[in-house]
């Protein structure tokens, strides 16, 4: 029988440590253990024998860091170490007699990936590509992906795994104490997206003994439907006069694990610190017990990268938008590749209280895919929150879903058959929730039945795919009853039906309601209270509505899911109390002292009245340049501070977006000072510094082109030349990464004789900047903007 | 692990003087935010030193270095440690530069308080068990410092299995991520007059550096 017939019917034995038995044979801290395979293959083939003898059905290879990163300059490939890992494994296999099964052990890179590292989602997929091909064509019987504590790194592993071959795939991950995984994902998260990844089993191996472990796998067993693997370490690592020793004996180890044995565990084994002994003890033990059969947990799940969001219960809002649908400012963002508006939509709607962010980037006239992959990329990297991936390009959704790190939602599938052919392949592999709207090669059904009938088939053919009713989320289409009288109530009567009789979870896009509609916020916060009661899971809506919030707030109140009413009281509370603190709205604050003072909210206010009596640079020349020169000038006396200059910059920025606005209305372009090309160096990826130039040069009125960090010269160039600029701002924070600065200015220089650069960031001196050819050497954020005032006015 | 006010606020450029309230309720939600949502973590290996000339040898890595040698003079072990509060710092910055600008530049040094502390901390435990055997500590050194080569770091990650271990990374250009994170050699020494609690600033090349600490070097 083949590992994947036996797996949960049975239960099955991982073997022990390979790491803790080699450094007792001589293995130095710091060498690769891999390299052994080769060299030294008697001790591995040796070990694995004792782990066979000791009862063991799967022996990982010693292939956990055979990755291109961690073999690089060792003089051998990949493929050879893991070949050969696979090899022996097999080879002692054969020579014990015993039925076993040969597993291609993958640990982590150890490297992170972006946003917060340098290495990208497809270079981390292509590194774990080589080990696994290797490892099929070696015979391994299944891949064990295990130490792994990134749910982005497991997902390119898993999908390296799955593309390129056909082996059965386990996933085992590192948890902290407080249950989470070292980027901050907790259980319900990882396990929402290897379900979605369909992986064969999953489980805890590392970090801790049985006995710490054994905390984590009621949670665990409550919320995953797969078979589960645990592999402990033999208790905490403890150093005692400096070797690093695990204390947890044979005896110990094997009681631990009995217990947690009879708990619902398909497999079990070990990690660092045990030996053939602890297997032989575990294996005494437990060989006669058999598993708890699997049962479907039948949860209804998306994730991000640090939680889940399940839509049993108290009914989610799905942020609606980051849409440019109707918005002319959005489609401009857009066409302008501003990046950075699309975000702060995201983070506006968390901050009021989204559970899932919609994210629809579809223009004609832009390349959707590279859209959707840049925004879902910088959306994780800001936001925690899952993402409804809202497109109808297959190319575009299957580019998000690859990128995202979780289980996403899409939107959307629906009756048609090209749709569902188009989307379910999609969402099978990639693992989706799925939005399903009830309509089909004819239209929309002018009936509560009709869409109902349509609700049904496309059910029947997800299962088709193995995707349950647990994984979908039905729309059964708002219309506006502008247009028809009858129209919410069978959008109504459908939904109740879908899912109080067909017991699937619903969705509604609920402002269409009041399309044509005078004061459409009265008519859709009812429309939406009407079909929260009716059985609405989720509601599409805008989160910046203070109504539509306060009806989802009030109807959670009364419908008894939220507990105690706390979640009310606690939002609303205060608004009673204190209608209007804000010290901003206690007075009138010239434009001026509201930016001495960092006041956003003033600023703005001020600069519109002034508008009323002056002229634009009026303004500009004698409020805002003075307010912030002033400023400036506190900050190089050392009396203004960091954050008081940027909350000054931030306020200008009101003031300076209220004349922009006024000038747009009067059909004036507003003017720019000049343009800047900036950038962090390549090898650079610490860029606050330069993003805190780039604010201010913005007050100052000069056009930035951020080009990012860890930006390679020649794009410096490109983008000089491209934007004509006479002057280019870098900033590098290493000592190592100077070098890369000054091979960015040597290019510049050559091709751009004219132009001047700029240079900080933390290691930079004055004769460092001197050194490396640089025009100017800025010791702070203001020497910048000096500098580039003194250019640009010359 | 704490993010200390006043070294906030020494990291934001003040000496002494008072910070308005905006600013002072900035620091305050940084703090809050980092303390609250951060998982610090910490792994550290001692191992044989020698010092042979400029040469030293810590198990088996072999570090060319004349401040580093003379940091270790007369150590028969060293402790190698990396030390992280995690990606929390790192995540908040990205967002608040979005946001707000002012609060990422808070985090930002808030976030260097919070390691600071941390290392401070998992340094007083690896005092305290070196006590007990007699041992007294040299002040905490890491590649990069004069002309212990940025280089090592390399070494240093695979020694102590950072990534695995307690999810420290290193990008190509030898740049830790999470990027608030230390890695350091602390000497132990029999001679209780040759350790030091000072931070070691003058051996520094960045002469005109921020938090240069002047006058207080051994």
């Amino acid at each position: 029988m083949s590992f994947k017939e036996r797996l949960g019917t049975e239960l099955l034995f991982f073997d022990g440590a390979m790491g803790t038995l080699l450094q007792e044979r001589g293995l130095k801290s710091g060498e690769l253990p891999e390299i052994w395979n080769a060299v030294r293959e008697e001790v591995i083939f040796d070990i694995h024998k004792q782990y066979l003898d000791a009862g063991c059905d799967i022996i990982k290879a010693n292939t956990f860091g055979a990755n291109p990163f961690k073999i690089k300059g060792t003089g051998y490939t990949c493929e050879e170490l893991v070949k050969k890992g696979i090899e022996i494994v097999k080879h002692a296999i054969a020579q014990s007699g015993r039925k076993a099964y040969a597993a291609l052990d993958i640990g982590s890179l150890g490297k992170l990936l972006e946003p917060l590292g340098d290495l990208s989602f497809e270079e981390a997929y292509q590194a774990f590509v080589p080990m696994c091909t290797a490892g099929e064509q070696a015979g391994a019987d299944l891949c064990l992906i295990e130490t792994m504590n990134d749910t982005y790194e497991i997902k390119a592993a898993v999908l390296a795994a799955k593309e390129h071959t056909s082996l059965p795939v386990v996933v085992t991950m590192v948890f902290d104490e407080s249950g989470k995984l070292l980027t901050g994902a907790d259980m319900e998260a990882a396990v929402a997206m290897l379900e979605g990844l369909r992986v064969d089993a999953l489980g805890l191996n590392c970090g801790f003994g049985p006995d710490v472990m054994q905390g984590f796998l009621p949670r665990l067993r409550e919320i995953t439907s797969l078979p589960i693997v645990v592999n402990p370490n033999a208790g905490l690592p403890v150093v005692v006069d400096g070797r690093t020793c695990f204390q947890v004996g044979p005896e110990e180890f094997a009681g631990v694990m009995k217990k947690i044995a009879g708990d619902g565990i398909s497999v079990m084994g070990g990690c660092c610190g045990t030996t053939p002994a602890h297997l032989r003890a575990l294996i005494e033990s437990c060989r006669e017990l058999t598993p708890m059969p699997l049962t479907d947990k039948n949860r209804s799940v998306v994730s991000s990268y640090t939680h889940a969001v399940e839509l049993n219960g108290r009914p989610k809002i799905i942020g609606e938008r980051i849409n440019p649908t109707g918005k002319s400012r959005f489609k401009q963002a857009l066409r302008d590749h501003d990046l950075e508006y699309i975000y702060k939509e995201a983070l506006a709607q968390q901050d009021r209280g989204a559970h899932i962010l919609d994210v629809n980037v579809g223009l004609p006239e832009i390349d959707e895919v590279e859209m959707m992959r840049s925004v879902v990329t910088g959306l994780q990297g800001i936001t925690d929150l899952p993402l409804q991936i809202d497109t109808s390009d297959p190319e575009a959704m299957e580019t998000a879903m690859r990128l995202y790190n979780g289980k996403p939602l899409l939107n959307s599938v629906n009756g048609k058959q090209e749709s569902m052919d188009a989307v379910f392949p999609l969402a099978a592999k990639y693992g989706a929730m799925v939005v399903c709207l009830t309509l089909d090669e004819d239209g929309i059904p002018g009936t509560a039945h009709g869409r109902i009938k349509i609700a049904e088939k496309i059910i029947a053919e997800a299962a088709k795919y193995g995707i349950g009713k647990k994984d979908l989320l039905i729309d059964t289409l708002t219309m506006t009853i502008s247009t028809g009288q009858e129209n919410a109530k069978i959008t109504l009567d459908a939904l109740h039906y879908v899912r109080h009789v067909l017991g699937v979870h619903t969705t509604l896009g609920v402002s269409n309601i009041s399309f044509g509609l005078p004061q459409r916020e009265q008519v859709n916060t009812a429309f939406f209270t009407i079909a929260l009661s009716q059985g609405l899971s989720a509601g599409i809506i805008n989160p910046n509505s203070q109504a539509m919030m306060a009806a989802y707030h009030s109807y959670c109140a009364l419908n008894g899911s939220d507990s105690q009413c706390q979640d009310y009281i606690g939002l609303y509370s205060e608004q009673d109390a204190q209608p209007k603190t804000s010290h901003e709205q206690s007075g009138f604050v010239s434009l001026f002292d509201a930016v001495v003072r960092g006041l956003a909210e003033s600023a703005s206010q001020a600069a519109k009245k002034e508008l009323e009596t002056k002229k634009p640079l009026e303004i500009i020349d004698e409020d805002l340049i003075p307010a912030l020169d002033q400023v400036g000038q506190g900050f190089e006396n050392k009396t203004v501070f960091l954050p008081q200059l940027l909350m000054s910059a931030d306020a200008a920025k009101a003031g300076f977006d209220a004349i922009k606005e006024h000038l747009q209305a009067e059909g004036a372009a507003s003017e720019s000072k000049g343009t800047i090309v900036i950038a962090t160096v390549k090898g650079d990826i610490h860029d606050i510094g330069k993003n805190i130039v780039k604010v201010l040069l913005e007050n100052y009125g000069f056009q930035v082109i951020d080009l990012g960090k860890d930006v390679a010269p020649e794009l410096v160039v490109e983008a000089a030349k491209e934007h004509k600029v006479k002057l280019v701002g870098l900033s590098a924070l290493m000592t190592t990464t100077v070098a890369n600065m000054e091979l960015t200015i040597q290019m510049l220089k050559k091709e751009l004789p004219d132009c001047k650069v700029m240079v900080g960031g933390a290691v930079l001196t004055q004769t460092y900047a001197d050194m490396i050819g640089a025009d100017f050497y800025s010791k702070d954020a203001m020497g910048s903007i000096r500098y580039a005032n003194e250019l640009f006015s010359s | 692990m704490k993010a200390d006010r006043k070294e906030t606020m020494r990291y934001l450029g003040y000496r002494g003087q008072e910070a308005d309230p905006q600013t002072v309720r900035l620091i305050e939600e940084a703090a809050k935010e980092l303390e609250g949502g951060s998982s610090p973590k910490s792994i550290y290996r001692e191992y044989d030193c020698k010092v042979l000339g400029e040469l030293v040898k810590i198990g088996g890595l072999e570090i060319q270095s004349r401040n580093l040698a003379v940091n270790l003079k007369g150590c028969e072990r060293a402790v190698l440690l990396a030390a992280t509060i995690g990606r929390t710092a790192d995540f908040l910055i990205r967002k608040y530069s979005i946001t707000n600008m002012a609060k990422a530049a808070v985090v930002q040094a808030a976030g260097a308080a919070c390691i600071e502390s941390y290392v401070d901390e998992v340094e007083e435990e690896i005092r305290k068990n070196a006590r007990n055997r007699g041992l007294y500590l040299r002040p905490r050194f890491s590649p990069g410092y004069g002309d212990f080569a940025l280089e090592h770091q390399r070494d240093l990650f695979q020694m102590l299995e950072c990534s695995k271990r307690i999810g420290l990374t290193l990008t190509e250009g030898n740049l830790m991520m999470p990027s608030k994170s230390v890695t350091a050699v602390i000497g132990l020494t029999v001679l209780e007059r040759e350790s030091c609690q000072m931070e070691t600033c003058s051996l520094c090349a960045k002469t005109d550096c921020e938090f240069r600490q002047e006058g207080v070097d051994l």
